[in-house]
């Protein structure tokens, strides 16, 4: 365990020094000039010389690289070109927002690939359910969240469709407006946060209910026909015993790899979702980034992603060999 | 239904197990097909019966059935009756069939390595079985000889050997105490050493705890060293049953004799091939008012297929037989002892394969931190050499590192050290364990064959004229050109599998356990035909079997592997009269015989 530990931060920061090389090869690629940009479009040339040279971008690369390093190790960003903030400033305003969304809909994703494994093992061979998950899986993240949008809160107005909150000037200590509104004694601002995010947790879960269902579902069904579930059986185990004892947990390590293939794509997901449902956070700071161009904050947001995966990564795989006492991490 | 008089000399006890007019019907992709059929037999306590028949005669589905876990995909319907301890199963409900399985019946399965649950500790696996146990897991799993149990019960499944997993689920089987114990092949995956020791620690636990075991075998020298009693089965149907040793000594049915015939031991005579019974099962046909075995029975009349054969009292025993001849039965085997001696075959002194100092080492130690595995010794400095024309058999248990030594002399493998020669400039030609999977499923027979045919299209009407040669050098029926692999038997696909081997005739062929999945008819039925096969075409042979009897039939001399060295290579029945290393000696003080007792 302890060498598997050290063996995933070892990776983790390997991970890091690729994405900083990558980012920063990309900042000096591309045309944008970072002193035009912070100098404002209609400063005099010396302005712009004076910002270069307080930049240090006249520096031979390695240089520049490695004061780029420096300041990545103090958890410094650089400015964000839109909002004129540290990068690092506003992606703590709007972290919490994207994880609170993020797990939810991880949460639930799970729920339902529970469920529809469930549903496809009490009814083996159900046209139905089969016909339905291949409907819910085959519709692209961006329609099924403008069309749970447009009828659940546009067309029906049964829940909330826009934003986290009403409640506009509730601020709690960790930022996850839920678990906040609890912390503070306010229990309908819980409440408001969870109805707000039912919509796009639900358009976040879909595809992780279906890959997951689908690969809990196969992985079940091989389970349940090797020889050793009949000993259980044997053994006079009542079926549900069978199930939960025998065959759950033999049948974990394929979803979960599959669960974290689906973490990965989420990030890509919450992009698309955040805009469509007006949430405050990363994905929409994103989204606007891209719009002006703003490579700082997309670069830092990049990072954030990243140091999320390796971390659901790590999580899964220890998930892995829980489940699987062989696996020896 | 006869009454058979049940050990006499004992006072009369209450049967535990009574079957009655049991039949089981199993639908596969919607076609209904009887796998039972009008089966009755009662069992009484401490009792051990041999449930002998080939394979897909319906040993495993009687088992099943009797748990209630037959796959409920395959619809079973079940009519008769099953009385266990008193109990009606057939028709139970869910409740009763669970605390039957937990009190009443429990099963050992033939493969000990799949059979527990890999993620879950020996220990917490026990104590899911305790019915009503008295005694610890400890208790439990040294009773079945197993060393250590304190280490045993904390391990996980993988860390156990085959042999010592069996162990386990014979613990976990009798720990609840079970009135009836179905084992259904349990030593078909092990070594003979190995297999000496569970049948006996299963007659220890019948006598011990009075637990009746139905004991399923597609081996007759097997179930002669440890029934009291023999059912046997044929396409679901009893054709005979009788005390063991009435049965071994006389067996009424064609089938039972046909089945005695072609078992073979230390002491067959190996000049000559063996008796096999007639050609094989052919499913296809229409019993319902027929004798089923009337297709392969030599002494079949029109009456055979007239009507069904009912079970009645044997002439020669005091059980039941279901024939209507079987008066006629003791003159099969006159017929049988007249065979022809083998030719002598020419050995020369070339070799046709010599491995002088093969060493080999595979990765599977502990990782390191970098992932890398540490490399184990499977072979060390092997010497051997096979003379042009001549067949060497290599022993050894699992493990010793047979199929490395063949897959090196093949040239599939390259040995770490040493050197390999070859007579031959083609590659030798192998012939693996599962004549199934070693053909292609969607090229007929004739095209796989031909395909060695390297510059002739099998197509040409020489390209067919070969392959039809090689067809019948086999043995094939030649119909059977145009045949995919799954429109045959396993026999039939050995065949094919041959005589792809030799369409081309290698001077040298490699064989990696090819009878040690097959029953013992089918087993005797191969062995003939590579013996054949060799002679006829002048082949040297490297036979790789666990089996010593079998090897000691085919081989011109014996080579016996432990843990990848060579410990003895000599003439067959010098080693066997003299052998020379502790191991071979227990391989061979492990050989099941007819005489009941097991063991020489
Ligand atoms: N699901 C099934 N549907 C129809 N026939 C089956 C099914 N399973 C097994 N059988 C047939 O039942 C017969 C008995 O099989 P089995 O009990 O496994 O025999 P054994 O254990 O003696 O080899 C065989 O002919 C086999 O092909
Ligand atoms: S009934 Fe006829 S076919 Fe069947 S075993 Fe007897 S003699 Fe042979
Ligand atoms: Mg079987």
């Amino acid at each position: 365990m302890l060498t598997y530990l050290t063996k995933s931060i070892v990776g983790a920061v390997v991970v890091l020094l690729v994405m900083s090389f990558i980012v920063f090869g990309l900042q000096s690629i591309i045309p944008a000039d970072p002193a035009r940009a912070i100098a404002g479009p209609n400063a005099p040339p010396e302005t712009v010389e004076a910002m270069r040279e307080q930049l240090g971008l006249d520096d031979p690369a390695v240089v520049q690289y490695g004061r780029f390093l420096l300041r990545l190790a103090h958890a410094d960003l650089g400015t964000s070109v839109r909002t004129r903030q540290p990068v690092s400033d506003d992606i703590q305003q709007f972290l919490p927002a994207t994880l609170e969304l993020g797990l939810a809909s991880i949460a639930l994703g799970v729920a339902l690939a529970g469920v529809m494994a469930a549903l496809q093992f009490l009814i083996p061979g159900s046209a139905g359910i089969r016909l339905a998950m291949v409907g819910v899986g085959s519709t692209p993240i961006f329609l099924s969240a403008l069309l749970l949008s447009y009828f659940f809160w546009f067309q029906l107005d049964w829940l909330p469709g826009a934003g986290r909150l009403t409640y506009r000037d509730f601020a709690g200590p960790t930022g996850l407006n839920v678990i906040d509104g609890i912390l503070v004694g306010r229990p309908e601002v819980s409440v408001d946060a969870l109805l707000h995010m039912i919509l796009p947790a639900l358009a976040l879960a879909q595809p992780i209910g279906v890959a997951v269902g689908r690969s809990l579902n196969g992985a079940l069904h091989d389970v349940m026909s090797q020889a050793y579930v009949r000993t259980a059986r044997g053994k006079g185990l009542s079926e549900t015993k069978v199930l939960l004892r025998h065959g759950l947990r033999n049948a974990a390590t394929a979803p979960l790899s599959m669960l974290g293939l689906q973490v990965r794509l989420l990030f890509g997901n919450l992009l698309v979702v955040e805009r469509v449902f007006g949430w405050p956070g990363l994905g929409l700071y994103t989204v606007q980034a891209f719009a002006s161009a703003d490579l700082p904050a997309v670069l830092g947001v990049a990072i954030v992603f990243g140091i999320l995966y390796i971390l659901v990564n790590t999580l899964i795989e220890i998930g892995q060999s829980m489940a699987d006492p062989r696996i020896n991490l | 239904m006869v009454k058979l008089s049940h050990r006499t000399s004992e006072p009369v006890t209450e049967s535990v197990l009574s079957v009655k007019d049991l039949s089981v019907i199993l639908s596969r992709e919607g076609r209904p097909s009887r796998v039972l059929d009008g089966i009755s037999f009662d069992m009484f306590p401490g009792e051990i019966i041999a449930l002998v028949g080939e394979s897909g005669s319906g040993k495993t589905s009687i088992g099943l059935t009797l748990q209630g876990l037959l796959p409920h995909e395959y619809l079973p319907q079940i009519a008769g009756s099953i009385r266990l301890a008193g109990i009606e199963l057939v028709g139970a409900g869910r409740r009763t069939w669970q605390s039957a399985r937990r009190h009443l019946v429990r099963a050992i399965s033939q493969d000990p390595m799949g059979a527990l649950n890999p993620t879950m500790t020996i220990r917490r696996q026990m104590r899911e079985s305790n019915g009503r146990s008295e005694g610890s897991i400890e208790d439990w799993l040294s009773r079945t000889g197993l060393p250590d149990p304190d280490r045993i019960a904390d391990a996980l499944p993988h860390r156990l050997s085959g042999g010592q997993r069996q162990r386990v689920l014979i613990a976990l089987a009798m720990m609840a105490r079970p009135k009836l114990l179905i084992a259904d092949e349990p030593t078909t995956a092990l070594d003979v050493t190995m297999q000496a020791q569970i049948l006996d620690l299963l007659r220890v636990l019948a006598r011990d705890q009075q637990t009746a075991i139905l004991f399923v075998t597609h081996d007759l020298t097997v179930a002669a060293s440890l029934a009291d009693r023999i059912l046997v089965l044929y396409a679901g149907r009893i054709v005979e049953m009788g005390r063991m040793q009435d049965v071994a000594r006389n067996a009424a049915h064609p089938y039972s004799a046909g089945l005695l015939a072609a078992r073979f031991d230390l002491d067959s005579d190996r000049r000559r091939p063996l008796p096999t019974l007639p050609s094989e099962h052919t499913p296809s046909i229409r019993v319902e008012n027929a004798c089923a075995y009337a297709t392969r029975c030599p002494i079949a009349q029109p009456d055979c297929t007239a009507i069904r054969p009912p079970l009645e009292p044997a002439s020669v025993h005091g059980g039941a037989v279901a024939c209507l001849h079987h008066e006629q039965t003791p003159f099969l085997s006159a017929q049988r002892a007249d065979a022809k001696p083998w030719p002598a075959q020419a050995i020369q002194e070339t070799a046709a394969l010599r491995l002088s100092n093969v060493g080999k080492t595979y990765p599977t130690g502990a990782r390191s931190f970098w992932g890398r595995r540490q490399p184990q010794p499977i072979l060390r400095s092997i010497n051997l050499s096979i003379k042009l024309g001549e067949c060497v058999a290599l022993v050894g248990e699992s493990g010793a590192g047979k199929s490395t030594l063949l897959r090196i002399a093949a040239g599939l493998v390259v040995p770490e050290s040493g050197t390999v020669t070859r007579f031959d400039k083609l590659p030798p030609q192998v012939v693996f364990q599962d004549p199934v999977a070693s053909l292609t499923p969607w090229l007929t027979i004739g095209e796989q064959i031909g395909e060695r045919l390297r510059a002739v299209s099998p197509d040409s009407d020489y390209g067919r004229r070969r392959v039809g040669e090689a067809i019948k050098l086999v043995g094939l029926d030649p119909v059977l050109m145009d045949a995919l692999p799954a429109e045959m038997s396993v026999g039939q696909c050995q065949r094919a599998v041959l005589a792809r081997a030799v369409i081309v005739p290698p001077r040298l062929l490699l064989c990696d356990e090819p009878i040690s999945a097959m029953d013992v008819s089918l087993a005797a039925t191969t062995l003939n035909l590579l013996s054949d096969l060799r002679r006829r075409l002048d082949m040297a042979m490297l036979f790789v079997t666990h089996d010593l009897a079998a090897a000691r039939i085919i081989a011109d001399r014996i080579a016996v592997l432990k843990d990848g060295e060579l410990v003895e290579i000599a003439d067959p029945d010098a080693i066997i009269a003299a052998p020379q290393s502790a191991y071979t000696r227990s391989l061979i003080a492990a050989m099941p015989s007819l005489q009941a007792g097991g063991g020489r």
